[in-house]
């Protein structure tokens, strides 16, 4: 089982994931007669055998690295196949925390999709637990069901079902369901609400939480719990936000202030340089720079220019020290020197809105034990 | 680690156990679960605890005369209306204007929850399309405190709450004009306020967090529920798991990892004084045998300096050991176990090959966390939360550049409730600020020297101030650190 419990020593047979970066992880399963291609270039897995989980490996000509992770459901979410809009880590932990699911739960989902969130209740559920996940589209379903076999999943806490949960129920042939916790992501879950009662817990307070990008759904979904009998229906949004720490010079007025005044001086020393290599070798500028150079001979010329070339070098103003915010040089942020403050910001790019979560529960039966 | 014991949480209301009172007001009370004793929920009335024992948690009451209780539907009639609303009390200071008293024993009384609930659905009121009538002259209740003293008195037990309101509707000069959805907000706000219900739920980590939250937030560090959970799921919590953990929430955090864990796995609790703070576990109802065997505490000073730490023990032969006094023979023995129990907690912490570290500590990070990764295992999640944005800001900065985290990420997780009414769902005006952030990274092994064996990056050399220098360097190796 790779999604569930600890190794940590890859063996052949694992699944592993290959790290490439934080976009591209490859799930492989080892096996010591293939090599993993990637762009960091070609990994054997003969090479990864016996390698602890978390090990950072070359590439066979020895330059590109990867890393090798243990794959949690987490990491799944991030590298898996989309075959469906999935549900994210902020959401997906809200709601397990507030169904309160936990080892041993007994969880029902539909539709599976691309079975992120089933990655995640399965290992919460772990395998004293059950996860009974529905999925009414043929391919998606043969898909599902296909990884959570690879990943050690199926079966124990797993169990998928081809159907249409709002038109044909919950019910599996013999088996009690009994579910503590429901989780409905379905276009329409209003009309798989009426089927919930005959698969659910009668001993315990269930809870269910329904994900629905619309309002209209939110809306419709709400009366449906209404009618139904189940109660405390809350509705929330959950917002993930993802910050980008980096460092920043300060950079001081009173520098830029000092930096100006440095300017200056070293201008007037130049035109002061200027007037005094004048005086001293008794010419004027025009005779440097003529008005009208048309009637210089080649001779006058090449003298004029080697004139203007010793005067530049004998005006010349020493380079300056004073460089506070270090311009033109390439300043690695962070580096000494320099004064830098830590800030941070949200990434470009957010999810504004994921899904509205429909929350309800329901009491137990009243019979007393 | 399959043979060990397992647990699960109790479904039924029992002597001993813990409960957390939820009351229409939405107010928590937690109990303690003791034969005989009754329970004070102050103008919800007064209720005997063995009258709810053998009922699965999750019950709603009623509070009838002399202690009794009557299990029901729920502690609000949510089909009249299921939103939570944060509006002003309005109906309270209407409740103060005049008196206008109506004869008491004019109200029905049903006598089952349907009977009540088609009581309140029939309640023979209008409702207006808008609120172009309504005027606010804080005279429109023409019930008085008096009146409603008087009714308490004279209304029966659990009834009180239903007589009062229809009460006040039927004295409330404006209710028809009112809208439809108003009068919903307002009969949820008179049940709030009046109905002699609640319910019990199991002491559970969301609970207890709840709990905190309303009692003293600063007590959790401000933790939101989403952060709890994100916490748990980025720190890959299961049976079974050795985890590492620095919690300054009172145990609330070991709690929420004991309901994930199941009575499977170990938790190292690493504190800073001579004990650990877990408070919060003493409202929890896990077994002590159990408690004992998953949860280790050892302090920082004997985590960083075991071998000064451990103790040394000095054994009796079994001939010095029939020479003492058997008191001194008792305190032999404990001193022996003590000695013992801690030298295994050490060697315990000592073999490392944690399964994931979770911080929820004031202690700094950017010094902290490097002295704690060693004692991790490869490819595991390092989870750290902090109320404020900052010291993580820092910490993300320092691990940009440790080729022993991968992926280090900085995220926070915001919940917006809605007024939960068909038709009018919108977002509620207020909502919690706070709730902390997370950092997540993943213990790696870099490979050795891995800027020597490849060509890592593109190198430029620029002569600035008369000296080569390599700029623009480009480590391709920490590609993986950009967020």
């Amino acid at each position: 089982m790779s999604f569930l419990g600890y190794k940590d020593i890859i063996e052949e047979g694992d699944l592993i994931l290959a790290y490439l970066n934080r976009d591209t992880m490859k799930p492989i399963v080892i096996n010591a007669t293939e090599t993993l291609n990637t762009r960091f270039g070609s990994f054997s897995h003969l090479s990864m055998i016996g390698k602890k989980y978390g090990t950072q490996i070359a590439s066979d000509k020895g330059y590109g690295y990867i890393h090798l992770l243990q794959p949690t459901a987490e990491l799944w979410t991030l590298s898996l196949p989309h075959r469906t809009q999935i549900v994210y880590t902020p959401d997906s932990s809200y709601i397990t925390q507030r169904l309160g699911i936990t080892s041993g739960s007994r969880v029902i989902e539909a539709g599976t999709g691309s079975a992120s969130f089933s990655h995640s209740l399965a290992r919460t559920v772990s395998d004293k637990g059950k996860l009974f996940t529905f999925e009414f589209h043929k391919p998606r379903f043969e898909e599902a069901k296909r990884e959570f076999e690879e990943h050690g999943i199926l079966g124990v806490p797993v169990t998928i079902n081809h159907r249409d949960v709002c038109n044909d129920g919950f019910e599996i042939e013999d088996v009690e369901l009994n579910a503590t916790a429901i989780f409905l992501d379905l276009p329409s879950p209003w009309t798989a609400i009426p089927n919930l009662p005959k698969v659910i817990s009668s001993d315990e307070r269930v809870g269910i939480c329904c994900f629905s990008p619309c309002i209209e759904q939110v809306d419709l979904t709400i009366k449906a719990l209404q009618e139904h009998g189940w109660t405390s229906i809350e509705m929330v949004e959950i917002q993930g936000r993802r910050w980008e720490a980096k460092q920043v010079m300060v950079r001081e007025a009173d520098d830029a202030i000092e930096r100006l005044k440095d300017v200056k001086r070293r201008k007037l020393e130049g035109i002061e340089k200027k007037r005094k290599y004048y005086s001293d070798n008794g010419i004027k500028k025009e005779d440097l720079v003529p008005e009208n150079t048309d009637a210089e001979t080649e001779e006058q010329k090449s003298q004029r220019m080697k004139l203007l070339e010793d005067e530049q070098e004998k005006t010349k103003v020493s380079k300056t020290e004073f460089n506070p915010f270090g311009r033109g040089l390439r300043i690695k942020e962070g580096e000494e020197g320099y004064s830098w403050v830590k800030v941070s910001k949200n990434e470009g790019e957010i999810k504004s809105h994921t899904s509205y979560l429909t929350f309800a529960y329901k009491q137990p039966a009243f019979v007393k034990k | 680690m399959s043979e060990e014991p397992q647990y699960s949480i109790p479904t039924v209301i029992q002597h001993g156990l813990h409960a957390i009172i939820r009351m229409p007001s939405e107010a928590k009370k937690i109990i303690t679960l003791e034969k005989g004793k009754s329970i004070n929920l102050g103008k919800f009335g007064i209720f005997d605890i063995d009258e709810i024992i053998g009922y699965p948690y999750g019950q709603t009451f009623e509070v009838l005369d002399n202690h009794k209780v009557r299990a029901i539907g729920a502690t609000i009639y949510d089909t009249i209306d299921p939103a939570g609303d944060n509006e002003q009390e309005e109906g309270a200071e209407e409740a103060e204007a005049t008196p206008a008293p109506e004869s008491a024993n004019a109200t029905p009384i049903p006598e089952t929850l349907s009977e009540k609930i088609d009581y309140l659905k029939k309640l023979d009121v209008q409702s207006s399309s808008d609120n172009r009538n309504i005027v606010d002259i804080g005279t429109a209740q023409s019930l008085s405190m008096e009146d409603i003293e008087e009714l308490k008195k004279t209304a029966s037990g659990a009834n009180v709450g239903e007589a009062i309101i229809d009460k006040l509707i039927k004295s409330h000069e404006t209710f028809h004009q009112k809208t439809k959805q108003s009068q919903e907000k307002y009969l949820r706000r008179k049940q709030q306020k009046f109905l002699r219900r609640f319910t019990v739920e199991y002491v559970s980590s969301s609970n207890l967090l709840q709990y905190f939250i309303e009692k003293d937030a600063s007590k959790v560090l401000d933790m939101s529920l989403q952060s709890m959970g994100m916490l748990l799921t980025l720190g890959n919590i299961q049976p079974g798991g050795r985890y590492l953990v620095v919690d300054e929430t009172g145990g609330l955090i070991v709690a929420a990892m004991l309901e994930r864990m199941q009575g499977r796995g170990e938790i190292m609790v690493l504190h800073e004084n001579e004990h650990p703070n877990h408070s919060v576990l003493t409202h929890t109802d896990y077994p002590q045998a159990m408690l004992d065997r998953m949860v280790k505490s050892i302090n920082i000073l004997q985590f960083f300096e075991p071998e000064e730490e451990r103790v040394q023990f000095q054994e009796y032969t079994p001939e010095q050991l029939k020479e003492l006094k058997s008191n001194k023979r008792t305190h032999y023995y404990r001193r022996k176990q003590n000695a013992e129990q801690i030298n295994a907690v050490i060697d315990n912490a000592v073999s490392g090959n944690f399964h994931a570290a979770i911080l929820a500590t004031t202690l700094h990070l950017n010094t902290f966390l490097p002295k704690l990764i060693p004692s991790l295992g490869g490819s595991r999640p390092i989870v750290a939360y902090s109320q404020f944005k900052e010291p993580l800001v820092s910490l993300q900065i320092q691990s940009l550049s440790d080729l022993n985290l991968l992926a280090p990420t900085l995220q926070e997780s915001r919940c917006r409730p809605y007024q939960t009414i068909p038709g009018r769902l919108h977002p509620l005006m207020t909502m919690r600020g706070g709730g902390g952030f997370l950092y997540s990274a993943l213990k790696v092994f870099p490979l050795e020297k891995v800027q020597a064996v490849g060509r890592t990056g593109v190198k430029k050399q620029k002569i600035v101030n008369g000296e080569a220098k390599v700029v623009g360097e480009k480590n391709k190796q920490k590609e993986t650190t950009e967020i």
